[in-house]
């Protein structure tokens, strides 16, 4: 059964090109360092040092969140632009409630967790009860949001000094220089939580079959339409995770400080290997995903390229690693493609 | 080639992988003639149809137009040559206006702007040559199906074309609709236009047509002109089957009624009852559109019915949703298991266990169990795969088929819903699915099976119900139970 095993490596292996894709570029990234920036002298290398690798972490950690419940999404055939912003409402909401109100934090954090919910829900509803592309809807409550941050702050930034820290500001000190922060192992934490849903639950199947066919697996018995509300209502949970982790963390509430995440979380869950079409992803593979874009971005720094040409680079990188994953993918299928040729199957 | 003919097919091969669609087919057609083609579903009606459109090119034989010997290699050189083919689904763009779509890749233009006064007062003249009161200006999507049909045959001649072929062009038409169309095409060939004409229902053909040529397999059995033909005549040209290609099943013991339809309505069904024992496999018989699948449907909780009830074993039951029919022991094997039976991009174990998570316990499934799941009915089905890891896209037909099978099996269902169980699958893994709908009629399960291939009704059915239109308009048992019965009503005529 000798096919038998190549065709076990090849459904076995499907973050296998993206985790060499990453290794690859973790190794451009030293080489270039030790070569062009610190004249080869290894004990300059900034990148490899413990602090970088944890700040990197901590900076990834945020977008890794959000990139899981987009990655559930994603698989099941919808999407979701409007995270970005809805962190915006929630952490200035967040930091008034705190601040201007003087509410307490922790009743703040719940009643968010509510919110994030409620507003996902209703989303959610929409979505799955009308023909409309979650594309559009999405993009909507994008605008929402966005409105609604700046009723609620006027455009200026709402600190909470020093109050709410415990999310942001907690360590598990490792080493003196190697401190892993709390939202890096709340992203692992969920990461693992994620993975076991898709992987040994009925839940994670049928998101799967949800968005590999939508008719099939509502003639399987799947409530197709509670089904994906269920899942905005996590990624309702996941937003205002992520939004008390960066609140927490930047002590202040920007109208701002979800601007963009949408594209960079997008990004990475494709990267990953996520279909945007749906059916296909995990959450090892999004992982893998957020902490490349990140390694990217931090390299840039570190090698000290202009950040006009940081977006750019970053840009030709993302394009080349679907590439590749895309070529990879591609010729595992035909090999099992070859395999039919020439096994006669009735 | 005598002068009238516009159009001759001579000696046409045209085979697909494992099956030989037309086997050395004769074909002409006279100028200004109406000919209807008459045929069973799967004869060949639809092949003939795409070679003459330009969508399949014939492995061998001669078509000539008009006396010149042409090879119609795409659509645009059918286009070109003259013949202009109406489909069942209207192709038309609803969001534009009527004399939008007539000019749509042959816009009038005037310098580098569209000519818009000029299209408008062509297309006037011409909806006002087919005696329609469609305005240039209307909106398509607007128009009901009859009126959407004239802006299709308006554009045919809007291109001067000189053969024009219709494809069940009546299909979700009222009476009006039909007449009045009916008129526009006799008219249309008194000026010299050629029509083919296929249908369905017999009604129309009998006022239509000048010839009827029958076909039955891929070949042309005969071709009367109206006056020669009689209904008994059409039908026992369109059946008369060797009698070795049917399939002998054993038998099974007949037991209860385990399922009851009551005036189930919906769906384009209409009032349909029926009842189904343990052990029985009954047919559903009819042409395509006849409404079997929308039946199917609705039994099934796929779609919603608006009245009638069901009953599984004895106990009245409300089946709104098909995790409903699942959770009473129901499974609908699909027509199209491609569109709406398999996750094709996804593995074997991922496919067979996905209907049985609704009906076991816990939250949990541990891939361990679905591989085993898996591989019980790959051993069982005899489904012919390297391994349970395998993508179903890249399985063969007849396997992909018992890919869906093995889904239902591993739900153990009771009541069984097939349509059209063999489609596109070839002869041997069609024996095998057969043995396999035995063994669970053997095993006490019921079958409701929706096909198209006569023989396999015939062969298989304990009972054939008949459905026209939406509704059923017979019940066949035993020795009933023939192809010239069941295309009798099948069609229609005013023999019922």
């Amino acid at each position: 059964m000798r096919s038998n095993n190549s065709l076990k490596r090849v459904s076995r292996s499907e973050n296998l090109s993206i985790f060499l894709v990453l290794l690859i570029i973790i190794a451009a990234v030293i080489l270039v360092e030790f070569f062009l920036v610190r004249s080869m002298d290894i004990t300059k290398v900034a990148f490899v040092k413990p602090m970088n690798i944890a700040n990197v972490l901590l900076q990834v950690s945020i977008t890794g969140i959000l990139a899981l419940s987009m990655t559930l999404i994603m698989i099941s055939g919808g999407i979701d632009l409007s995270i970005g912003q809805m962190m915006c409402f929630l952490g200035t909401g967040m930091a008034f409630l705190i601040k201007t109100a003087g509410w307490n934090e922790w009743g703040v954090a719940a009643l968010t967790l509510i919110v994030a919910i409620g507003f996902q829900l209703i989303m959610g509803l929409i979505i799955s009860r009308t023909k409309i592309e979650a594309f559009i809807v999405s993009l909507g409550f994008l605008s929402i949001y966005k409105g609604f941050t700046y009723l609620i702050t006027n455009g200026r930034e709402i600190t909470i000094e020093g109050r709410f820290t415990f999310l942001g500001k907690t360590y598990l000190n490792i080493t003196p220089a190697f401190r892993i922060a709390f939202p890096v192992i709340m992203w692992i934490a969920l990461t693992v939580i994620v993975w076991f849903l898709l992987k040994y639950t009925k839940f994670g199947r049928r998101v799967y079959a949800v968005g590999g066919n939508e008719n099939a697996a509502y003639l399987a018995g799947i409530n197709v339409k509670n089904f994906k509300l269920l899942l905005y209502g996590i990624n309702g949970l996941f937003i205002a995770l992520a939004t008390m982790a960066q609140l927490s963390r930047l002590g202040t509430g920007n109208p701002l400080m979800g601007e963009g995440k949408e594209i960079e979380v997008i990004a990475a869950v494709v990267v990953g290997g996520t279909a945007l079409a749906g059916g296909k992803g995990n959450a090892w593979g999004t992982f893998i995903g957020v902490l490349m874009l990140g390694i990217i971005s931090n390299a840039l720094n570190i090698i000290g390229v202009n950040p006009h040409w940081q977006y750019v680079t970053r840009g030709a990188l993302i394009i080349l690693a679907v590439s590749l994953t895309y070529i990879s993918s591609q010729r595992a299928a035909s090999v099992s493609l070859n395999e039919r040729e020439r096994r006669p199957l009735i | 080639m005598p002068q009238d003919l516009i159009l001759e097919m001579k000696g046409i091969y045209k085979s697909f992988p494992g099956v030989k669609v037309f086997d050395g087919f004769d074909f002409d057609l006279r100028k200004g003639e109406i000919h209807c083609i008459c045929g069973e579903n799967g004869a060949g009606k639809s092949t003939l149809i795409k070679i003459l459109s330009g969508a399949y090119t014939p492995d061998s034989g001669e078509i000539y137009f008009d006396g010149k010997k042409t090879d119609i290699i795409n659509p645009r050189v059918a286009m070109q040559t003259g013949i202009q083919t109406i489909y069942q689904e209207h192709t038309l763009f609803p969001l534009l206006s009527v004399y939008e779509n007539l000019y749509t890749g042959n816009e009038l233009e005037k310098g580098i702007i569209l000519n818009k006064a000029t299209m408008v007062s062509k297309s006037k003249e011409i909806l006002e040559y087919l005696h329609s009161d469609i305005s240039p200006y209307d909106i398509v999507g607007r128009l009901g199906s009859g009126g959407q049909k004239t802006v299709e045959i308006a554009r045919g001649l809007l291109q001067e074309s000189r053969v024009i072929i219709l494809d069940e062009p009546t299909s979700s038409f009222s009476q009006t609709e039909i007449t009045h169309l009916l008129n526009i095409l006799k008219k249309l060939a008194q000026s010299g236009l050629s029509i083919i004409y296929i249908s369905h229902h017999i009604e129309e053909v009998f006022k239509i047509a000048d010839r009827v040529t029958i076909i039955r397999d891929g070949l042309k059995i005969s071709t009367y002109d109206l006056k020669d033909l009689t209904e008994q005549q059409l039908i026992i040209d369109m059946v008369g089957r060797d009698v070795s290609l049917f399939y002998q099943r054993q038998k099974a013991e007949i037991g209860e009624v385990v399922f009851e339809a009551k005036n189930l309505s919906g769906n384009g069904v209409g009032d349909a009852s029926f009842t189904v024992r343990r052990g029985e496999l009954i047919g559903i018989a009819g042409m395509v559109g006849s409404g079997r699948t929308e039946l199917a449907e609705i039994l099934f909780g796929y779609k919603r019915t608006t009245s009638g009830e069901i009953s599984i074993k004895g106990k009245k039951t409300n089946v709104k949703t098909p995790l409903n029919a699942i959770s009473n022991k129901m499974c609908f094997i699909t027509e199209d298991r491609q569109a709406t039976g398999l996750f094709l991009k996804h593995a074997m174990d991922k496919n067979i266990p996905i209907a049985s998570y609704s009906q076991t316990p816990g939250p949990f499934a541990m891939p361990g169990n679905d591989v085993k799941l898996t591989q019980k009915y790959i051993d069982l089905l005899n489904i012919n795969t390297p391994s349970v890891f395998q993508l179903v896209m890249f399985l063969s037909g007849g396997n992909q088929q018992k890919v869906v099978l093995g889904k239902w099996f591993a739900t153990d269902a009771d009541i069984f819903i097939f349509d059209e169980p063999t489609r596109g699958i070839d002869v041997g893994a069609k024996e095998e699915i057969y043995k396999i709908m035995v063994e669970l009629l053997q095993a006490g399960k019921a079958i409701i099976m929706v096909s198209s291939d006569m023989p396999e009704l015939i062969a298989m059915s304990d009972k054939v119900m008949v459905m026209r239109e939406g509704s059923m308009v017979a019940e066949l048992y035993k020795d009933e139970i023939n192809e010239e019965n069941i295309l009798k009503y099948s069609i229609g005529g005013s023999m019922r």
